[in-house]
């Protein structure tokens, strides 16, 4: 259900230096709902100075890219409205939170010292006032007293650029006027073959250079489940040096994985072989 | 607008003040399953796995207005002003520009992201989106080249640019060239107090008289040194030509000091140059001449005439005016004559002298001499067979000469090994490989001056899977770049970085002596 009504929707790539990223949170969860991964490229907000988590844009791979271009469901995200007018209008959304933050902190202030009296209550008091007058009296020294300083006012660095849109009528247009790509390199048509195949039986691939492959294949989402192959993509006619073989058979077998050498046939299917140790010495 | 409902990638005024006390721990991620097997179980933890991803990931940057500092972008000079009093990144990042705090695209982007910065483009804040989108371009760096700065940045490492100007090129290395100006006076006068470079003026006479008191006094006086050094060689090298090529001849008889004094005559010349580079233009930073496009002319070849052209009037001080010049009185001092020995000659030259042979001495005359070579050869001829050794191809080593082993190992190495800077100098730049960035390791934060950063823990090449592996032209040119400081190729991945170097390795020679 949910899947369907996400696949509808239209993802909106942001070109940053020739690459596609990803910038909305509702992308990212569209595209992760399609089972494109991508890499999160920024720093975490909550956590910046650190490499373990990172956080978004989302970089798509160039057959992840690909995919969604040719599904039309991405679009170039454009800036709808420009800084015409907007000035006055960023000054003026500041100063009403501004206002609103002041009054937010001195209720937090309020129900604090209100806490601290009731819970203070339980001490004998030998003052002349009952509680009640002198929490009233506390509070509207409080009320005369308060001050919100300007620095202290919360603002958002925005992840997103304000005012982004795309245009869903250019979604057909979008592979015409996308700058160079260089997708039509056989070595990269076979790669999008035999990762468009692989989508469509259900697995999630990420880049696997640092396995010296070119996809790493997971059985399912990589957040839950670790990945069972390294794919290594060959067109048929591509001939490869048995040491070669023997090396890639090596280090599939010393990170405890399958290598799959990925040849497109002629009928749009994908040839798989995989490669294992006999075990016969 | 973007869509009907109110976008949710801005928070209202009651969501910023709340997210003052959030929390900044990062949730632990379980130990991954090995197949999907469709129970109940595994998706419900799939299922907290991704709202706990996408919680952190939808997270917005809120920071309290006093701790931000504000800046301004500018595009015409692709870097960012500040507005307000820098933080403590000041230490490592940025610059001053006519008394202005700048920052670079790449270290405002940076900062932007760790929300220590904001950024006014046209009196509106711009977004991570905008900085990334604004800010890395070919004009400044890449987004590849961005994510290794920021993957280092985090790291906690002290990143800058590497600008390859502010390196000596190879030719002032190959020279052996002072790197700096404060640290040439050291290491010239060393050269220099072998050299006959030394002339009658009074200043020089006088840095030569403090060259021959003691070392301690020398290192004591050094400062003042330094500052006297340019002057006096100053004077040394506006002398007439006669001067120098008389150093040059004079040098030949004293073998190793030939080069010493030749060096340091070039080494002079330079020095002057910087300054008077410095006193016509105070600001700018050490004009380094690169050697590369600069001809000097080759006397000894044939092909130069006898009038050579005025050179280039933008390597001369201002006001000197230099005519064609006459050559021909220098080339008659020239030797051109190329010195043939064969290679015996040559090898008896550095292994043997005739006159040590006590037999030899014995000699009265020349015949006598004759007559032992001839005894010799007859003699040698019992122990080693004629055919073998009067051929034009001979053994290595005559057995019967003992020589230490590891002499003899390097006596019979045919293939000489050699080292990744041999040849490096003539190579010239490649725009596919270059070096982006120097790398100060973190623990040096503490005591990092921008000013004076020292000697970097390595140099950063950009480049990616897709490209080509650097042959060992590149190797050799980013080693030569780089100079004494490692080379480290990050390879980008997507959004995997991994690094690696080549290291030039020394194959040990195991000898028992």
């Amino acid at each position: 259900m949910e899947d369907d009504t996400s696949q509808s929707e239209v993802i909106g790539l942001g070109l940053c230096d020739s690459c596609p990223l990803l910038w909305r949170t509702r992308d990212l969860r569209t595209v992760r709902s399609r089972g494109l991964v991508g890499s999160l490229l920024g720093s975490l907000p909550r956590m910046p100075r650190q490499n373990g988590r990172l956080g978004r844009p989302l970089l798509l791979q160039p057959e992840e890219e690909r995919l969604l271009t040719e599904l039309h469901a991405a679009a170039a995200l454009t800036t709808t409205d420009q800084a015409r007018g907007r000035v006055e209008q960023y000054e003026a959304e500041q100063q009403t939170s501004y206002e609103q933050q002041k009054i937010l902190a001195l209720e937090d202030r309020k129900s604090a010292l209100l806490r601290a009296m009731t819970s203070s209550q339980t001490v004998p008091d030998s003052g002349p006032r009952t509680p009640d007058e002198a929490l009233r009296g506390r509070l509207e020294a409080l009320d005369r007293s308060f001050t919100f300083p300007r620095s202290a006012l919360a603002v958002q660095l925005s992840t997103v650029r304000a005012g982004l849109s795309h245009f869903p009528e250019d979604r057909a247009l979008l592979r015409a006027d996308w700058p160079i790509r260089a997708q039509d390199d056989p070595r990269r048509d076979v790669r999008y073959q035999v990762f468009r195949d692989l989508r469509g039986r259900g697995f999630y691939l990420t880049s696997a250079g640092k396995f010296g492959g070119d996809f790493l294949v997971y059985p399912g989402d990589p957040l839950r489940f670790h990945a069972h192959f390294i794919v290594i993509c060959l067109s048929l006619e591509e001939s490869i040096g048995v040491l070669d073989v023997l090396s890639v058979a090596r280090l599939g077998s010393s990170v405890k994985k399958t290598v799959l050498l990925c040849s497109p046939a002629a009928d749009g299917a994908v040839l798989y072989t995989s490669l294992q140790w006999s075990g016969m010495v | 607008m973007c869509c009907c409902c109110p976008c949710p990638e801005t928070s209202s005024p009651s969501e910023l003040f709340a997210a003052r006390s959030r929390s900044h721990k990062i949730p632990v991620r379980g130990q991954k399953d090995f197949l999907p097997d469709g129970s109940e179980e595994q998706r419900q933890r799939l299922e907290q796995s991704l709202s706990e991803h996408w919680s952190l990931v939808s997270e917005e940057r809120v920071e309290r207005l006093g701790n931000l500092v504000k800046a301004t972008w500018i595009p015409g000079d692709q870097m960012v002003e500040l507005q307000s009093p820098a933080g403590k990144f000041w230490q490592t990042m940025g610059f001053s520009d006519k008394g202005k705090q700048c920052l670079l695209p790449e270290e405002a982007l940076y900062l932007m992201e760790c929300g220590n910065l904001q950024v006014f483009y046209q009196d509106l804040p711009l977004s991570i989106q905008d900085g990334y989108e604004r800010f890395l371009s070919s004009r400044t760096v890449s987004l590849r080249q961005y994510q290794v700065f920021g993957h280092l940045k985090r790291l906690g490492y002290v990143v800058h640019r590497f600008d390859a100007s502010s390196e000596p090129s190879s030719y002032a290395r190959q020279l052996n060239l002072p790197p700096s100006r404060d640290r040439a006076g050291k290491q010239l006068k060393r050269k220099r107090s072998g050299s006959p470079t030394a002339t009658a003026t009074a200043s020089c006479s006088h840095s030569e008289a403090q060259e021959a008191s003691t070392a301690e006094r020398m290192e004591e006086e050094e400062g003042e040194e330094d500052r006297k050094l340019p002057e006096s060689h100053l004077t040394t090298s506006a002398e007439t030509p006669e001067v120098q090529t008389s150093t040059a001849t004079a040098a030949g008889p004293a073998g190793g000091a030939g080069g010493v004094g030749g060096r340091s005559w070039w080494a002079a010349a330079v020095l002057r140059a910087w300054d008077q580079g410095s006193s016509h233009n105070p600001t700018s930073a050490s004009p380094c001449w690169d050697h590369r496009s600069i001809p000097f002319p080759d006397l000894g070849s044939r092909g130069v005439g006898d009038r050579l052209a005025s050179p280039d009037p933008s390597l001369l001080p201002a006001g000197v005016a230099v005519g064609v010049c006459n050559v021909a009185p220098w080339r008659r001092k020239i030797n051109l004559r190329q010195v043939k020995m064969s290679s015996k000659e040559q090898k008896g030259r550095r292994r043997w002298d005739v006159n040590k042979d006590k037999q030899v001495r014995r000699c009265r005359n020349w015949a006598e001499y004759q007559e032992l070579q001839a005894r010799r050869r007859g003699g040698r001829r019992k122990g080693r067979p004629a055919h073998l050794w009067n051929a034009a191809v001979a053994p290595l080593h005559d057995p019967r000469r003992p020589i230490p082993t590891k002499e003899l190992l390097d006596k019979i190495s045919v293939v000489k090994s050699t080292n990744l800077l041999e040849g490096a100098s003539r190579l010239t730049g490649s725009d596919e490989w270059r070096l982006c960035f120097s790398v100060y390791q973190p623990d040096t934060v503490a005591e990092f001056k921008k000013s004076n950063p020292g000697k970097p823990y390595s140099r950063i090449c950009v480049c990616s899977f897709d490209g080509p592996v650097p042959d060992l032209r590149a190797l050799k040119l980013l080693a030569s770049q780089s100079a004494d400081v490692p080379v480290v190729f990050a390879v980008v991945d997507q959004g995997d970085i991994s690094f690696y170097t080549f290291k030039d390795y020394q194959l040990p020679t195991d000898v028992h002596t």
